[in-house]
């Protein structure tokens, strides 16, 4: 006999069904969505059958990912995709030898990295993974907003990313506000990221932002209940004044 | 101060540690594989992982000890011992990073930086002449041309004379610098006889030197010749030094001096003299 009529596993997803979370955006709700990160600790085989090494027969292959921790300070910085592998190793790389806990962590640097979108240097934690994938996309600001939101896999990121996706929407002229040809240029060489300004609104926040949000959208400020009759009672001697007859008295 | 037994080690204690100390040192990206292979699952459904097995890794690679590669960037100003604007270089990560992107020197090769230095450097040597601006390597060249003088040896033949072809061997052979047929202008051609002459080097079209010319009689520069040449030298030096010893010890007149080193120098010329008669002849 069930104890529940749902689940508890389920509740998560079915709060969204319902109340202010129904009632987010679309695009907002299809990237919450959780998608797999490439890998990046691990090399998957990438095929579903393959030759046994051994025997050369053709056998079925699964990719079965290693757990990967993404400890809270990787939100503050840009990881790369990089994480903590906690787990075990083998004492001199035998297998018969005793299993000793071992945590694998990333090399972190902290970096200047200039964004031309938004005309600023930021000090970002980064790792050595992440200059490389900037050094191939081209530049910090085509890194960022080329990187889905899986794979970037950091708060400041996707804060970063919703900057300068507003800002390409917008074609404000606070960006250096005294050299219009580099504005124009600038805007023109990231034309391909351009988004409404809708929905840069509302790219990477987390879910409370996200409802804190929409509350602030629907809030309204409570009438006072006299102004609403006093306004009656207005519209209803109107209505009598109209309605009774003129009478122009004759001198 | 060292009697406190127990307050020896408080100090040392007593410093926080200069940088935070962690068993697990710093590392580039690692990747690791599972000791244990997980059995296949049936299709659809997530794997089953046994927790004491599954969680065993082994470390396949550590990007730290991959072999550096440099990277490529284009230069948007002239860089020492690299190259002017619009060359593509190869340069380490870090002082591609941290000084030439940094600093503003260079930028990615991304397909329209690419192609917009191409269309520049193009446009460098097949504008207008007025729009052209010459290359580093051209300035340094021009400067070099500038600072030097060519001397060039008369051959043993007789019907020798300087043509563009051999003032462009010379320029070679004797300042290392490569001179095009077309580049060079001769006023003097050909050129017979000794003497002191000039000729205009162009250097990208665009920058034109004038380069002082000397033509001088033959001289063996055959390593036997040289040898004489020098014991030769050496005996004349030795001379003279017996000779200033004798006049100091005669204490004779300044002008007998001098005409005797006149008469010991003189032979010296003569014979410098009579070595080219076959290129004079």
């Amino acid at each position: 006999m069930p104890l529940h009529k749902y689940p508890p596993k389920l509740w998560e997803a079915l709060k969204l069904k319902q109340g202010i979370y129904a009632r987010l955006p679309k695009y907002y709700l299809k990237s919450l969505e959780q998608k797999e990160p490439t890998p990046v600790h691990w090399r998957p085989l990438g095929v579903q059958y393959r030759a046994n090494p051994k025997t050369g027969l053709k056998e079925r292959v699964q990719d079965v990912p290693i757990p990967i921790y993404y400890p809270p300070q990787s939100q503050d910085g840009l990881w790369g995709g990089e994480g903590w592998i906690t787990g075990y190793r083998y004492a001199n790389n035998d297998k018969m030898s005793n299993r000793l806990k071992k945590t694998w962590k990333p090399q972190l640097l902290k970096r200047e990295l200039y964004s031309e979108i938004l005309d600023h240097k930021f000090s970002i934690t980064v790792t050595p993974r992440t200059l490389e994938l900037i050094d191939a996309a081209f530049g910090f600001d085509f890194y960022v907003l080329k990187t889905p939101k899986e794979d970037l896999n950091s708060k400041l990121g996707m804060d970063l990313k919703r900057a300068m996706l507003l800002r390409l929407a917008r074609r404000d002229k606070e960006l250096y506000p005294n050299d219009p040809v580099k504005r124009d240029t600038i805007y023109s060489k990231y034309k391909q990221f351009e988004i409404p300004e809708e929905e840069a609104e509302w790219v990477g926040l987390t879910l409370e932002e996200a409802v804190e949000k929409q509350r602030l959208l629907e809030h309204k400020e409570p009438e006072p209940q006299f102004k609403v009759l006093v306004e009656e009672l207005v519209q209803e001697l109107q209505m009598k004044k109209l309605s009774e007859p003129h009478v122009t008295e004759k001198k | 101060m060292w009697s406190f037994g127990r307050f020896v080690l408080q100090d040392l204690l007593r410093h926080p540690a200069p940088r935070s100390f962690s068993l697990t040192p710093a590392q580039h990206t690692v990747v690791v594989e599972r000791w244990w292979q997980v059995p296949l699952s049936k299709v659809g459904s997530p794997p089953r992982l046994y927790p004491r097995r599954h969680r065993v890794y082994k470390m396949v690679e550590d990007t730290k000890h991959a072999p550096k590669e440099k990277m490529e960037l284009i230069l948007t100003q002239t860089v020492a011992k690299l190259g002017g604007r619009g060359d593509t270089v190869f340069v380490r990560k870090s002082v591609g990073r941290n000084k030439l992107l940094a600093q503003g020197l260079a930028v990615y090769p991304s397909p329209e930086n690419q192609q917009m230095f191409a269309e520049e450097l193009r446009l460098l040597r097949e504008g207008k002449p007025d729009q052209r601006l010459q290359t580093r390597t051209g300035q340094l060249t021009v400067e070099l041309l500038k600072r030097s003088k060519l001397n060039i040896n008369k051959m043993p033949c007789d019907e020798f004379q300087l043509t563009k072809e051999v003032v462009c061997r010379q320029f070679d052979k004797k300042l290392g610098v490569v001179v095009p047929p077309h580049a060079l202008s001769l006023p003097f051609e050909p050129i017979k006889d000794l003497g002191d002459y000039w000729c205009d080097v162009t250097v990208n079209g665009m920058d034109t030197v004038r380069i002082p010319m000397s033509l001088l009689p033959h001289e063996d520069q055959s390593a036997i010749y040289q040898k004489q040449l020098k014991a030769q030298r050496k005996l004349e030096a030795a001379e003279r030094a017996s000779q200033a010893a004798v006049e100091e010890d005669t204490v004779s007149d300044a002008d007998q001096a001098h005409d005797g080193k006149d008469s010991l120098t003189s032979p010296g010329h003569t014979q410098q003299g009579s070595t080219p008669p076959p290129s004079e002849n």
